[in-house]
Formats: structure tokens, sequence, C-alpha cells
């Protein structure tokens, strides 16, 4: 059998892709199914004083409406107990749905939701994150005192999150420097840009559960938020998660789930809700928009001393998931590189806005653009080569991170290197073009995750796995070769069961760059048992010890001696029926750091971390400001490739998100909180606006997931956009300090030269 | 409401719409063919790309009326009558064209429509001619790459600027 792990394999869900054959959310047909619409307030901030149904329930072929009035008021828990439902009474940002119709047709339910009579008490909104923080600043949640919350939240006015990193003595060292140089930025707030728009189908059954089609990140923390919220018992309320059409950390919530459930229950017939890529807009989790201020201290021969960096983020109306991009940007901000004295901060801030989320990478490409820019201007301050300024500075080998944490193989010096030849660094270049480099360090994430590994009667092998398939390959590609490559078959003939609540196993969902690092080592226990329990019948059966048989193409057979074999399917019959291996994701311990560092910090400890530089080379248009990329190379430290063509795609694709992050992807609000949702307004890049690009994998096989490999889907993101303002420096001598960096921004930065 | 006839991947279907019922509504709803995709309904993310008479339409906006007695191709039409994938297909399948999926079958109808009317195009005419479907997820390399191969597989079959999709066998113009 020739190796499958790291070997390149083609996805098995490509055939049904390319041929339209792939069920996503939208296409599960339900018989009789009522058509759901969500009400919205229009309003950023206002008081619901009253929610009229009398007209809209009289309407024809309406069956439910559901508002506050008629739903549990209970608050719903991301670590502080925020948000409900439906208002209650205080509806925080344009969207929020205030109630939801379910009628016979989509027609009917549309006229019913326009005849709800919604009387709103209009309040003054906040619309930015520093002007949140002032003392005079309404209250986003004037109640905020008497919310519930877990233990190590942070909870203040219009704060929701803070977290603090200090190391050294941080005055001496700017005291001490030769040179001190500020920074500041902007980042504007971004869709997660997933082609899918949300959409969810709900059936009541009859023995008082519910089942959910969905497209969701984590359907089985879904079900026990949902079973919980509605009062359900979570075994009878069965989510069956479909292929999901993209995602990037803006499907880990609920949506249109919530709504179909509501009103499935109150109709008791079966529901679908289908956002719109407007609805979907208003009800998005976005990427968080905010602030940085960066200073740091050095001495004339480039040797960094210090740094102080504090971020601001606009979280908007609720905390959401939104509680990682404040902790991950305070462990980017100085990273990867040697500086003895630290106090960064990060503070989360309540808007009249939507909920922002953990979008790929949360807090990564923000972080990683102002360190990256600001770095680069300490660089240019000393008249370094910015090469050269990070190579003095980076990690070595042994190297502690910002919380103290030993660091072992530490590879950013190799990804620096390699990015920088890949792109040409050094070599001459037409006028107005240049090469910016910039770099980060990334963590795994290895959460519960269980699988299920059966050689059936008929000889097949099935792996059920909780996990997801979002379109990374980590469900529907690496699982199936982890599994095929313990059990010596075809990882095209596994059947591959993900996702279903009833049938697969629990998992915690697509998240941290984690699926195959905790479902992969889920699937390779489970693999592992089945395998052992083969080779166990099959020494009876062979009369042959373990260690001679060899399982090849679906049969056990003595080494060297093929013909004297056994099939799956008797050794399947011979136990019975069937042979199921059970594994899980073993627990692997956060790696030790230094507690006295970090204050109100719940992530200060980064798993099996790696390592990637991206490169860039643009042309910038001095006249228009308008950027062209020309190219960018990705050089990134992925532990180990279970199959590389799927790497390489999650750095070739984050290559572009990132580039939309830099230069055109903006969620643009008026002053009224109003925001344009639509792609007309909302630029993501297409394929004119892609450059060339170059992913390196480098294979350290350090890291501790399956095979010695560490996350890989969102470091590429984080890269791009500081390599892209360096290298817009590079060519014209000034970058924008907000991003995106339109071809407006970038033309102003030239006539402020 | 308005009969139409649709020839749609070979096969002749009558439909009664609304005036103004865009074509994917009544590909995907009366015709029960899902494997076109509704990503923003305004023309922006070309996921609901499909051929009318052989020229890529956004079906979110076109009117199924204008439609009425015409060819139209679907991602389920590509295929030969021997279920033989398009080299379109098979290259996005083998070069990981794709990711989440959900932009593909109009990004392969597009990029079969393109090579019906450029056979050899180079990599900048691709990067143009699908500029109007969005992907989120692969950053387009491998799309290009896709179709640069689907091109060499059409030209080494003969098949070079061959009409993608399947005829209808009968078909009367008013």
């Amino acid at each position: 059998m020739a190796a499958i792990i790291g070997t390149r394999r083609i996805r098995p869900d490509a055939a049904d892709k390319a041929t339209g054959r792939t069920v996503y959310t939208a296409d599960v047909a339900l018989e009789g199914a009522l058509a759901g619409v969500v009400v919205r307030s229009p309003h950023a901030f206002a008081r619901v004083v009253k929610v009229d149904v009398a007209r809209a329930q009289a309407l024809p072929g309406v069956r439910a409406v559901a508002h506050a009035g008629n739903t549990p008021s209970k608050a719903l828990d991301f670590g502080i107990k925020d948000q409900y439902l439906f208002p209650r009474p205080y509806a925080r940002y344009v969207g929020e749905p205030v109630a939801a119709v379910a009628a016979d047709t989509e027609a009917q339910a549309r006229a019913a939701a326009a005849a709800i009579q919604v009387e709103y008490e209009v309040l003054a909104p906040v619309l930015d994150a520093r002007a949140a923080l002032k003392p005079d600043a309404p209250l986003v949640h004037p109640d905020w005192e008497h919310y519930e919350k877990t233990a190590g939240r942070v909870l203040r006015r219009n704060v929701c999150g803070y977290n603090r990193v200090r190391r050294g003595d941080v005055d001496a060292a700017f005291k001490s420097a030769d040179r001190v140089v500020e920074s500041e930025f902007h980042f504007s707030p971004g869709m997660p840009g997933y082609l899918e728009p949300r959409a969810a189908a709900a059936r009541p059954e009859p023995d008082g559960g519910l089942t959910l089609w969905c497209g969701s990140q984590s359907p089985y923390s879904n079900r026990d938020e949902l079973a919980a919220f509605f009062d359900l018992v979570p075994e009878r309320v069965r989510f069956v998660n479909q292929f999901v059409g993209g995602a990037f950390g803006g499907k880990i919530l609920m949506a249109a789930e919530w709504f179909a459930a509501a009103l499935a229950l109150q109709s008791g017939k079966p529901v679908r809700v289908l956002w719109s890529r407007h609805e979907d807009g208003l009800h998005i989790f976005p990427r968080h928009g905010g602030y940085a201020k960066f200073a740091s201290a050095v001495k004339s021969d480039g040797t960094l001393l210090a740094m102080r960096a504090s971020f601001v983020y606009d979280t908007g109306a609720y905390i959401g998931y939104g509680g990682g991009t404040a902790l991950i940007s305070s462990m980017l901000a100085s990273a990867p590189y040697r500086i003895p004295n630290l106090d960064i901060e990060a503070t989360l801030v309540y808007t009249n806005k939507h909920i922002a989320g953990p979008v790929r990478a949360p807090g990564g490409p923000q972080a990683n653009f102002a360190k990256e820019s600001h770095l680069e201007e300490v660089a240019r301050a000393l008249g370094m080569d910015s090469l050269e300024f990070r190579l003095k500075n980076a990690w070595n080998e042994s190297d502690v991170s910002p919380t103290g944490q030993k660091l072992e193989g530490v590879t950013i010096r190799e990804t620096l290197g390699r990015a920088a030849k890949a792109i040409g660094w050094g070599e001459p270049l037409p006028p107005n073009h240049g090469r910016g480099i910039a770099c980060t360090w990334w963590f795994s994430s290895c959460a519960e995750s269980k699988a299920r590994v059966e050689i059936r009667a008929d000889g097949s092998v099935l792996v059920a796995s909780g996990n997801a398939e979002v379109g990374t390959g980590s469900a529907a590609s690496a699982l199936p070769m982890i599994a095929a490559d313990a059990l010596g078959i075809d990882p095209q003939k596994i059947t591959l069961l993900l996702a279903d609540t009833a049938s697969a196993t629990y998992d915690s969902g697509v998240g941290g760059s984690g699926s195959t690092f905790s479902a992969g080592l889920a699937v390779r226990a489970a693999a592992k048992s089945a395998r052992e329990q083969l080779l166990a019948r099959a020494e009876d059966a062979l009369e042959a010890r373990a260690d001679d048989i060899e399982l090849r193409d679906g049969r056990a057979s003595v080494r060297g001696a093929p013909e004297h074999g056994v099939s799956f399917e008797q050794l399947a019959k011979a136990a019975g029926g069937s042979i199921t291996g059970s594994g899980e994701a073993e627990s692997i311990s956060d790696p030790e750091h230094d507690e006295t560092l970090t204050e109100t910090h719940g992530f200060a400890s980064w798993l099996a971390p790696s390592y990637t530089t991206t490169a860039a080379e643009v042309e910038v248009d001095p006249e228009t400001g308008r950027v062209a990329v020309r190219k960018i190379t990705t050089v990134q430290d992925v532990g180990f490739a279970v199959n590389p063509a799927g790497a390489i795609g999650q750095i070739e694709g984050g290559a572009v998100q990132g580039l939309g992050f830099a230069l055109t992807e903006e969620l643009v609000y008026d002053g009224h909180g109003d925001l344009m949702p639509d792609f007309k307004d909302y630029l993501l890049p297409t394929s004119v606006d892609a450059p060339a690009i170059e992913a390196i994998l480098l294979t350290s096989k350090s890291g501790a997931g399956p095979f010695g490999m560490k996350g890989v889907g969102e470091p590429p993101v984080t890269t791009p956009a500081g390599a892209i303002a360096n290298a817009i420096r590079d060519a014209v001598g000034v970058a924008p300090h907000e991003t995106p960096m339109t071809p407006e921004r970038v033309w102003r930065a030239l006539q402020a030269k | 409401m308005q009969p139409v006839t649709l020839y749609v991947n070979g096969d002749k279907h009558e439909v009664v719409v609304e005036p103004l019922q865009p074509l994917l509504g009544t590909l995907r709803d009366a015709l029960g063919l899902t494997g076109t995709k509704e990503g923003c309904s305004t023309g922006y993310c070309g996921a609901c790309t499909v051929l009318v008479d052989g020229r890529p339409v956004n079906a979110c906006l076109f009117p199924t009326v204008d439609a009425d007695r015409r060819e139209v191709t679907t991602i389920e039409g590509l295929a030969a009558d021997d279920g033989a994938l398009h080299p379109v297909q098979t290259a996005f399948i083998e070069h990981f064209g794709l990711q989440c999926g959900f932009c593909t079958p109009g990004m392969i109808v597009s990029a079969a429509a393109l090579l019906a009317e450029n056979p050899a195009p180079n990599a900048e005419a691709i990067r143009q001619a699908l500029s109007g479907n969005l992907c989120r997820c692969t950053g387009y390399q491998s799309i290009v790459e896709s179709v640069l191969a689907a091109a060499s597989e059409l030209h080494e079959q003969g098949r070079a600027g061959e009409p993608p999709g399947r005829r209808a066998a009968i078909r009367t113009r008013a």
C-alpha cells in the first residue's frame, strides 16, 4: 500500500462539489415546511416599548409569531449574560431581531412581518469604540452592573473584556533607549465573507424533540445551547449538519437556527429560514474593527528593548464569541521578537453595532498589521534593512513567549529567510514597486473530539466524527486519510459520517485551527483500535502473529503471502457483524507560562506554536494611490501536512483574505449605525485582485497534533496586510495606518509625506 | 402569470411564472435543480451562473421569461450523457480548484463558457473571465490552474472550442 499520510490526495468530497450534488442547508427539501422571516430593528439603539402582532397573526397563512412575549426570558450565556433572543427591552444594533413569523409561503410571511407593529423609543447610540470609553458616553448596556458573568471575565462601563501582559521595567527601558518610535493604527470591521448565507430548517418531532438542518461550525455546542434555551432534552434535539458553504469563524454562533427552532416549536410544523445576503449581512458576526497604539524603545544597533502597545476593539452590542480577539492581540503585539520589557493591553468595548466574532484568526490580521507596520517604521527610523532588523530580534530556540512560555521548535528565522529569498529580497525593482515582509507566531488548538471507525458486515469502512466540513478539507479529506492509513485502504472508499448529533460522535467544533488536530487525533485513535481488533481476529483466522500480518485493500494477509489472507468482510462477520474502534483526542496540557506576567488573560499559553512569514511585492500608482499586489509568498511551519495540497489551499486562500483585509474589505457604517451589507459595497477580492501566490510548507514535525502537525488554517490570513503595507512603504516611502489601505488612503498618506 | 418553455440541460420543461421571477428560483424550486447556488441575489457573486444559449448569466437576476424557448445549461448538465464529467469539472477536482464548493457550480459553468469562446486562454484571460465569480476559500490560484489544465485536456481530446452542455433533442423556435 502506497503511503497515504503526507501525500497529495484528491478530496473525497470534490466530485460532488464539482457536479452540484453536494447538499447545503438551503438545498434540503423539507415536506410541508413553512417559511420563516425575521423582523429586525431599524435603529442602532432603541427601547422596544411594544410589539403588536395582532394584525400579523390575522393574515392568511400565518402559523406562528415569535417575540419576547412568548419565548423564554432567559439570557444567552457566552461568559457574560448580556443578550436575549429578542429585546428585553433594548435593541442594540441595526438588524437586531425583534420578532419572527412563519407562514405557508414566503410572500405571506413577508406580508405578516411587515404587519407587525413595533413601537420604539429611539436612543442615542454609541458607534465608536474610543467614544464609548469616554466617561459621558451613553451606556450600551444601561443595566450592565446586574449582569451575571463567568469568573475571570471583565465587565465595566461599556467594556466587556480587558487583559494585560507586563514584563520587565518598561519605563526604565524607554529612558535608556537610543530611539523611541510611536505609531497609531485604525482597523475597519470586516465580513467573514462566506458565500453561503445563513440558513436553517427545523422540524418538531413526535417525541417532543426537534431536528435542525443547518451549516454550523459547532453543531454539538449549538445543540446544547438550543436545548437548554427551549428546555428540551438535548438527546432529543438532533442537529444534522450539512456541508457548509464557507464559515471562517462566522458560523460558530447560531443565527437562523434560533428562529427556525422557535417558529417550529410554536407552530408544530417544519420551518425553513433562508436568509438573503442582505439579511445575512444584518445578522453578521464581523471581524473586529478598532484602534491600536504602539511605542517601541530601541538601541541604535537595532536591538529592541521595550514595547508599549494598546488595543481598543469595537466588539459591538454583545460579547458573543468576541473575546478571543483581545486575548490573541496582546499575545501577538510583540511576537515573535525578543523584547525583554513589555506593557501590552487590549480592551473590548461595547458599541451599538453588530456582534463582532471570531473571524478566521481573530485579532491576527489587525494585530500583525499594526505590529509589523510599526516595527517597519522602527527599522526605517534606524536606517536598517527590515529583514536584517527582524532577524536581529526574532526568537531563537528556547526563547520565551511574551508570557514566559519556553519555546521549542522555533522556526521563525527559517520562514523569514525562505520568504525573503522567494520574493527576491534586495534585488533591484522599477520605480514605485516595493517589497515587504511580515511574520507571526500562532497557536494550535486541541479540543474535545471523539470518533468511531467501523468495519461493517459487508467489509466497508465507516468513519464517524462530529467535526463539520466547512470547506477546508480538515474533515472531508484529512480524516478519511488518517483512518485509511491505519487500515491500509483507499481513503476514497471510506464512508464518512460528519456532524450529525444523532449518529456521529461529539466534537467541540471547527475553530482555532484545530480540526485536523483534534478530530484527527480522535480518528487516529479510533482507527488504531479498529486495526488492533482486525489484527487480533486475523491472528486466529490466519494462525499468524499480528506482527506478520498486513492490512491491505480491505484484506488482512500474511506478509509476503498475499494469497494467505482474509477479507475485512469475513473478519467483521466473525466478530458478530462489525468491528468498531472508538477514540478521542487525548487531552494535551497547556504549556507552562508565567502567570505573574498577565492580568485577566485566559489564553496566555499557546499549544504547539507555529511560525509564518509572508513577503509581498506591490506596485503603487502615486497618482491614484492604487496598489496592485504582484506576488505573495507565504512560508509556514505546519509541522506536518496530512494532505499537502489541502495545506497549500489554506495558505493560498488565507493570502487573498489577508489581501482583502489589507486593501478592500470594509464594513461601512453610517452615522446612524446602519451598514451596507451587500457585496456591491463590501469588496471581496476577485480573481483579478488576487496575485500569484507561492505557498511554502515547512514540515518540522514538531507539533503535538497527529504526525507532528500544527494548526494550519489561521496563520496565513494574519501576515499579508503587514507585508503589503511594508511593500507600499518600500515603494513610495509611506503607507496608511488604517485598513483597508484604499487608493484614497494611500493617496492621502502620499500627500502628507 | 406567464407560461414559459425551458430547455434545461437538454430536457424540455413547461412552467408558469410571475413575470419577473428570476431564473434561479425557477431552476431551484420549480425544477429541483439545486446545484446552482444563491450567494448574493444581486448579481455580484456569480454563484448562480448558468448558461443561456451558451452565454453565462446571473440566474438570480435573469428573468425566467427571457429564457423562454432557449437552451439553459446548469452545473447538472455539463457532464456527458454517459455521465463522463466535463474536463473543467475533472480539472477542478484534480487541481483542488474548490474548497467549500459553494461558488464551484457557478465558477465551473463560467470557466466552461470561457473555454468555448477562448480555447487557449492565459492566466490573465482566465482571471478576467472569472472576475464575476467570487471565491472566498481558494485565493483563485488553484482555480486558474484548474482552468489551464482543462484547456489542455479539451485540446488533447480534440474538443477545443466545443460548446458545453447537452443540447435539446427537439427544439422549436417561434
